[in-house]
């Protein structure tokens, strides 16, 4: 296969998305060709911008001919609000910069979040498998009702099915497993196989692209083992070779032929590269409940239905619960669609919480969209007359709201289509960190449908029904009549309880939410930020996990077997990488300096209770090694992890001695676990006190730093990080020496996410860096906008009094004295919203157990009402100077 | 079915489809109507336009066989049809009939 030059996947998907089903693959087709052209004439990079000008321009104008569409044939043509109308809307815009700047980035980010969270949910929880006929592919699962989960232990059941199933066809079976390939030079890379029957290739009806798919006499035991590789290894690891098919490649201790090559996008059954296949001795029937997880699959034969084929599934169900054990006759056989095992079978009513998730995500927009409501209804007032004059020009009501609407809608639209922009970066973002980390099921594509584009679309409609026509119907209603009345006198509007309610809320909200918001944003950037507080880049790291043969997942006495010399592996290993140049030492540990489990522990000589701290998992030489200073005390020593892990002493840091114990010496003090029995917990005892390691790094869902150290022998994990400590040579350089020493030691010792330690801990603060920067826009976005909003109410209730203000002045009132009435007012509307702020953020806070403040989080508050306070003040006292300017005579000529 | 008129745009695509001679889908009608009119021309508009046209039954279109340099899909070609050829010459004969008896060189604006 040649490797032409291609059109970028994500722009062409978007692409073949938004235009009309007879006219995708001309166009598509189209585009290719002078994609093709263009990147011969004037390069790549100038090839793709192009690409996506047109995808761009392509989905823009399909997507409004679609509108139109659906516009014309519900309404017939006249009755829509018309291009002058939003014509009309954009100069508005353009005239109340402000108010479009802040309304319309409310909207946006209100419009991300809720069609990000739509995207996100529709292809994670109701994905359409993309295989033909993908709606008759089903799994099969046994059910746990007492447990609520899947009983996986499958074989029994699928030899009697594939016996027995007439409804359903091509039944296979597969379960993923972890091995190494083994390269030329020794280096063991792990890899992710399906192990699956032959008839896992015949569902999908995806043919292979070279050689052969797995057959089904591949199946029986003594066979050659062989292996059927993806595209994307097949052109990442072999360059593409075309006589790849018959060449053999070491995985683990065997060496396996290459028996064919499947197409680009191929990845049944979840998103595997690698086929082996699954076998079972068929003379060696097995026993109910036995046997290593298995996930069973098939079709549905044809004439079949589900709800046939459950009938024949639950019929067989009966008969093998007669005959097998008891303690299995509970468990339900199911036919379910096949996305389902891996997704949201487990608990039924799942797909209930996330209706509800999705809902209250777009209840969001909602509270969001009313804000700027609020904004917009405050100007749309000051239009009571020209509305009027309309009104008196023989415009009917529905056609004035339909000119509001469409007012509203430039400025929903808009920020939709922003927000559009957001949720594709936040997906290409989401998708990225999934690649990286393992990769997405190959039904997953994230990217923006034409769902998203439509569910957006009704956001867009919604936030413009909230924000131009509920004002819209307000103003047109009953004030309208009176401001007919009176044309020419100027527009009044009611002052009214409505709006000391809403600047109230408005302050409430804001006194409440935002600083717990402020708090966890301000923490995560902190995270971001903060150093290791160790020199890490002399550190190597990687995660070890020995793979045990399969006959050691169903076998106990295989498994003790495997579990003493995986012992005998992680030995030999230490032994050999210490033994390196260059190396200064190595530890075994749960996981990073920064990581580590939560446990609740109680302290000897306190009152009983329990308090939660970090627990993290070492071997005697990790303080040493990374040379932690101690405080009191000693380190591990060899002698304790030859004790058994019920006696072993504990050791603790800083924070955990000063909060926990306080005044005294804490070695010689005891410690047990409060998780579960109470007293059944043995006591260790505190040999050590250390420096808090890695200083000041402080995860925002922690409430303190405070960490215990429990000493594990190396030999005692199951999957591990080693850290190789390094002098002279750089980590990178010394990863390779690491997995070639892993691989002689074991081929089934296996290395993942080999890394130089710095380069894990940025990794983790990305991580955080990005969260906060969501957190933040969200803050910002709702500060941003409360703070309009109360401007807004503040200055409009203050104009109102306009009138009053110049009679009073012209009665004599000196204009301090006016000035601080109407500043009285505004400062006790204030103050309730304050108050009431302020009494929601204690309640929250006492509900949340004092997570929400954390004590220095309750200086914001008085920030935060403050900063109200000061705009609120400040937009009362506009209007109100402006008041006072007015002519006595000009006030009072209105009556 | 009632007579439908042609817009400036569908003209020009309909009279490119026919200069085009057989040899019509959407890259040489937009280089047509690019080369002829000396404008450049969205593509999408086009694709947009020759969808319409074919609604109203002015053009038909078939699929040629995939090939390699398409990304392995196929050609959406168009022909005039009766119909369409119709609508092409009303229209002229409308724009002649009101230009009848003016001089395109003395036209005044004021």
């Amino acid at each position: 296969m040649s490797a032409a030059p291609a059109p970028p996947r994500f722009p062409r998907a978007l692409l073949r998305r938004a235009v009309p089903d007879e006219a995708r693959d001309a166009i598509d087709g189209d585009l290719h060709e002078l994609y093709v052209a263009r990147r011969v004439r004037s390069g790549a990079a100038a090839a793709v911008t192009w690409y996506w000008l047109e995808t761009f321009s392509f989905v823009m104008r399909f997507t409004i001919d679609r509108l139109t569409r659906a516009i014309r044939s519900l309404f017939g043509g006249d009755a829509t609000p018309s291009t002058l109308d939003l014509r009309l809307g954009a100069r508005m815009l353009a005239k109340s910069p402000g108010l479009t700047l802040v309304g319309g980035f409310g909207m946006a980010i209100g419009v991300a979040l809720a069609a990000g969270a739509y995207a996100f949910f529709n292809s994670y929880f109701y994905p359409e498998l993309p295989l033909h006929e993908g709606d008759r592919i089903v799994a099969l699962a046994k059910f746990d009702r007492q447990r609520q989960r899947e009983d996986e232990r499958l074989l029994h059941d699928y030899q009697v099915w594939r016996r027995e199933l007439r409804q359903v066809v091509d039944l296979g079976a597969f379960r993923t497993i972890k091995r190494n390939l083994v390269s030329e030079t020794g280096q063991g890379e792990p890899i992710t196989i399906a192990e699956m029957t032959a008839s896992g290739f015949r569902v999908p009806r995806i043919p292979p692209l070279l050689g052969r798919t797995l057959v089904d006499s591949d199946e029986q035991p003594g066979a050659p083992p062989v292996v059927v590789i993806g595209y994307d290894v097949w052109q990442s690891h072999f360059a593409g070779d075309q006589t790849i098919v018959g060449r053999e490649i070491r995985i683990g201790r065997d060496a396996h032929t290459i028996v064919g090559v499947m197409p680009d996008g191929f990845a049944f059954p979840i998103n595997h590269q690698y086929w082996t296949p699954l076998r079972f001795d068929p003379r060696v029937p097995a026993a109910p409940g036995t046997g290593p997880d298995l996930d069973v699959f098939g079709r549905l034969a044809r004439g079949a239905t589900k709800e046939s084929a459950q009938a024949e599934l639950t019929a067989i169900g009966r008969t093998l619960a007669a005959e097998g054990p008891k303690e299995l006759a509970h468990l339900e056989p199911r036919i379910v669609p096949y996305v389902d095992i891996f997704v949201n079978a487990e608990a039924e009513s799942e797909a209930g919480v996330y209706a509800v998730m999705r809902f209250l995500i777009a209840f969001l927009l909602v509270v969001v969209a009313m804000n700027v409501a609020v904004l917009v209804y405050a100007r749309t007032v000051t239009r009571t007359g020209e509305i009027a004059v309309r009104t008196a020009l023989g415009a009917t009501r529905g056609r004035i709201v339909a000119q509001l609407f469409a007012e509203a809608f430039v400025l929903s639209g808009l920020s939709a289509l922003v927000g559009l922009g957001i949720v594709g970066v936040g997906l290409r973002m989401f998708d990225d960190w999934i690649a990286n980390s393992g990769g997405a099921p190959f039904w997953i594509d994230s990217g923006i449908s034409l769902g998203t584009v439509l569910y957006t679309l009704s956001l867009a409609v919604l936030g413009a029904v909230i924000v131009g026509v509920f004002p819209a119907l307000r103003a047109t209603g009953a004030q309208l009549r009176e401001a007919i009345g009176s044309l020419g006198s100027g527009t009044k509007a009611r002052l009214g309880p409505t709006w000391t309610a809403l600047i109230v809320a408005q302050v409430a909200i804001a006194v409440a939410v935002l600083p717990p918001a402020m708090l966890k944003g301000t923490q995560t950037i902190q995270l971001a930020l903060a150093q290791p507080g160790f020199a890490s880049g002399e550190y190597l790291s990687t995660r070890f996990w020995v793979e045990r043969d399969v006959e050691a997942s169903t076998d106990s006495i295989a498994a003790r077997a495997a579990s003493d010399s995986a012992r005998a592996i992680v030995t030999e290993l230490l032994a050999r990488v210490v033994a390196e140049p260059g190396v200064v030492g190595v530890t075994v540990t749960g996981g990073e300096p920064w990581s580590g489990g939560h446990d609740r522990v109680e302290v000897s000589g306190s009152d009983g209770s329990s308090q939660r701290v970090r627990v993290m998992g070492v071997d005697t030489s990790y303080f040493g090694l990374f040379g932690v200073r101690m405080l009191g005390g000693r380190r591990f020593a060899a002698a304790d992890a030859a004790l058994s892990e019920l006696e072993r002493p504990v050791i603790v840091n800083r924070s955990f001695a000063t909060e926990l114990i306080g005044a005294g010496d804490p070695v010689g003090r005891r410690v047990r676990f409060r998780n579960y029995d109470e007293a059944a917990a043995p006591w260790h005892t505190i040999v050590g006190v250390i420096e808090d390691f890695p200083a000041g790094v402080k995860s925002p869902d922690e409430e303190s730093t405070r960490t215990m150290y429990r000493l594990v022998a190396p030999g005692e994990w199951g999957s591990a990080l080693l850290t190789v400590r390094l002098r002279g040579q750089t980590p990178e350089a010394f990863a390779p020496s690491l997995r070639r020493i892993a691989t002689s030691v074991d081929p089934m010792l296996q290395l993942s996410g080999t890394n130089a330690l710095d380069a894990m801990y940025r990794e983790d603060t990305l991580a955080a860096a990005r969260l906060a920067l969501v957190i933040a826009l969200i803050t910002g976005s709702v500060l941003l906008l409360s703070a309009a909003g109360i401007h807004a109410l503040m200055s409009f209730t203050v104009n109102q009094r306009r009138r009053e203000i110049g009679i009073r002045s012209a009665l004599g009132a000196s204009a301090r004295r006016i000035l601080a009435s109407v500043l009285a007012r505004a400062m006790w509307q204030l103050a309730v919203g304050v108050g009431v702020g302020l009494t929601m953020a204690i309640g929250l806070d006492v509900v949340a157990g004092g997570a929400l403040m954390e004590g220095t989080g309750l200086l914001l508050v008085p920030g935060t009402a403050a900063f109200m306070l000061i705009v609120g003040l400040l937009a009362a006292a506009g209007p109100a100077r402006r008041g006072l300017r007015v002519q006595p005579t000009e006030a009072l000529r209105a009556d | 079915m009632t007579r439908q008129g042609l817009g400036e745009f569908e003209q020009m695509v309909l009279l490119a489809i026919v200069h085009l001679q057989g040899e019509a889908y959407g890259i040489p009608i937009v280089e047509e109507i690019e080369r002829r009119t000396g404008r450049s021309v969205a593509r999408a508009a086009v694709y947009i336009t020759l969808r319409r046209l074919e609604e109203k039954g002015f053009v038909s279109s078939w699929m040629s066989d995939p090939t390699p340099e398409r990304g392995g899909k196929g050609c959406r070609y168009v022909k005039l049809e009766a119909e369409g050829a119709r609508a092409l010459r009303e229209a002229r004969q409308v724009a002649e009939r009101m230009w009848r008896g003016l001089d395109p060189g003395s036209l005044r604006t004021r």
